[in-house]
């Protein structure tokens, strides 16, 4: 099941997180993602952005409120059936969380791999994938003689690799210039457009006003939701199609 | 399933350098107690089996004054022998009765007395081999009442008392030497625990990005057993390696002592098999180990 039956992936009710005996750093967070939707999430460092995407994708519990994901509730959920939520889940970390002793090929091989994929299968995916990205002479290049931009589109491949109905990327353009940074939305806009709801996590609002997708504020742990301009540089997801061709020409 | 690629950096960690050494001091220590206990258990079988089917008739010699006395106590003698073994041989339980000659008397001595020549002032007792049929129910304590009632100072030895003080003892050697293989498996496993958790401290990261990616518990898991297993078997077999001169050293020191006062240390065909099974076991027991230990801790993650 991809969405609960009201079309939703992911429904926050008076979500509150704290770590240990701290303040909250989220507080009475509710929020609906529709299933298809493409959401930026905004607000200063520190405002719990990177927080609530660690609710979204497990890696944190709340220590209040409720939290369903594809029509299951987190706090009540066996470890079995989150590992399940998980592989449904596409995580690009801000700090790419590559694993430094394995090839380009092989980090995105990976969630194919623990899914137990054929690797006839897999070696096929991520080559196409990963020349898609641009990166196909790295096949065997590993993370650390990668450049940052280099890292951040393996991180993006390895997010995508198992087409996750839930894709979230947490400062996906921290690292790159801004040509870099349009190009990589352009890959998440694919994606949307291939079904996946997308939650990006940025403070680039430049970026999230000439995109013009809907847009959630986090402002000391309280979240809102920010009218944006339906404008934008591509037009939107519609026009969003080959921008890969650029992909091959770009080598930071 | 055999995870062959591993996706955790595990051989470039510091326990990974370590852990084999120890396994391999731990198997080698195994291997010497467990070649003892083998060892001992075959002998005191050995003994077990040996005196249990047989016994030993002493009858006293005829006391003699001067050469003429001599004869008659040979004589008298000869018929003390021939009437105890009628008695013997009636007996449902006995198989076969033989006086032991005097040369095969002096023979048995030798190793405790010294080559004595003829000996013929000692007064050596005149001795029966008695061989029992297998399974026949035999009342020692009767057979020796009929002998001493015919034969006045016959005894019966069955060689219950002494032997029962020596499988006992064997036993006791044996039970330590289990005790030991049991303490160092203990050991090998606490070592395997504390190694699998360092490793799970080095490697969080690695493993929290496999769960967000939707690794199961049971994956990582089985990256660390066969990790584990793979240290374990090389540990295992260094170990292995080091135990063989050692026990082929030993056996060929007690080849060396007197065969009458210890029967031969043999290290049977079986028994080496059984030494040759200990690098196995280490590495299922830091496989089996590891698995736990990971699963167990990973089922207190989110």
């Amino acid at each position: 099941m991809a969405a609960d039956k009201n079309g939703c992936v992911a429904r926050f009710e008076n979500v509150g997180l704290r770590y240990g005996l701290g303040a909250e750093v989220l507080r009475d967070v509710s929020l609906e993602l529709e299933q298809g939707s493409f959401n930026f999430l905004i607000g200063s460092s520190g405002a719990g952005k990177s927080s609530l995407l660690k609710l979204m994708y497990m890696a944190l519990k709340p220590t209040r409120g409720m939290i369903t994901l594809f029509g299951h509730e987190i706090a009540t959920a066996h470890r079995k059936e989150l590992i399940g939520l998980r592989r449904r889940v596409g995580v690009v970390f801000q700090e790419f969380r590559l694993l430094r002793h394995l090839s380009a090929f092989d980090n995105v091989a990976l969630p194919l791999r623990v899914a137990g994929v054929k690797e006839s299968e897999i070696r096929e995916h991520v080559i196409e994938l990963l020349t898609w990205v641009g990166l196909k002479d790295h096949l065997a290049t590993r993370p650390p003689t990668l450049s940052g931009g280099q890292q951040q589109r393996v991180a993006i491949a390895r997010a995508i690799i198992s087409r996750p109905k839930l894709l979230l990327a947490d400062e996906p353009t921290g690292n790159v210039d801004d040509r870099m940074a349009l190009r990589l939305m352009h890959l998440f806009e694919e994606m949307n457009k291939l079904g996946a709801t997308v939650v990006i996590a940025t403070h680039n609002e430049t970026l999230v006003n000439r995109l013009g997708h809907s847009c959630m504020r986090l402002d000391a742990g309280q979240l809102d939701f920010v009218e944006t301009p339906v404008s934008g540089l591509s037009g939107g997801p519609a026009n969003a199609g080959g921008f890969d061709a650029g992909w091959g020409r770009t080598d930071d | 399933m055999l995870i062959r690629r591993f996706d955790l950096p595990l051989d470039n960690d510091a326990v990974s350098r370590f852990l084999p050494w120890i396994i391999a001091f731990m198997v080698y220590l195994a291997i010497l107690a467990l070649a003892g206990t083998l060892v001992l258990g075959a002998m005191a079988a050995r003994w077990d089996t040996g005196m249990r089917g047989s016994l030993t008739v002493q009858i006293p010699p005829a006391p003699a004054t001067g050469a003429a006395g001599n004869g008659k106590a040979a004589k008298r003698d000869a018929l003390k022998i021939k009437q105890a073994l009628e008695i013997l041989r009636a007996s449902p339980a006995v198989a076969r009765a033989e006086p032991i000659g005097e040369r095969q008397v002096l023979a048995l001595l030798e190793p405790w007395l010294g080559d004595m020549g003829n000996a013929k002032d000692l007064p050596l007792p005149h001795l029966i081999d008695v061989e029992l049929k297998p399974g026949a129910p035999l009342d020692v304590a009767l057979l020796s009442k009929n002998l001493a009632k015919a034969v006045p100072g016959a005894a019966v030895d069955d060689h219950k008392a002494w032997l029962k003080r020596l499988i006992r003892l064997v036993r006791t050697f044996t039970a330590l030497a289990t005790a030991v293989v049991i303490l160092i498996g203990f050991a090998t496993i606490g070592t395997v625990v504390f190694a699998t958790r360092t490793g799970l401290a080095i490697h969080q990261e690695v493993i929290e990005v496999l769960h967000h990616i939707g690794a199961q518990d049971s994956y990582i898991a089985g990256q660390f057993a066969n990790h584990a297993m793979t240290l374990g078997l090389k540990g295992g077999l260094f170990g292995l390696l080091m135990a063989v001169p050692t026990l082929l050293g030993i056996s060929a020191l007690a080849d060396q002592l007197d065969d009458n006062l210890l029967p031969s240390i043999v290290i049977a065909p079986e028994h080496w098999a059984a030494l040759a099974g200990m690098p196995i076991a280490a590495a299922l027991i830091a496989m089996v180990t590891a698995r736990y230990t990971v699963t167990r801790s990973l089922s207190k993650m989110l």
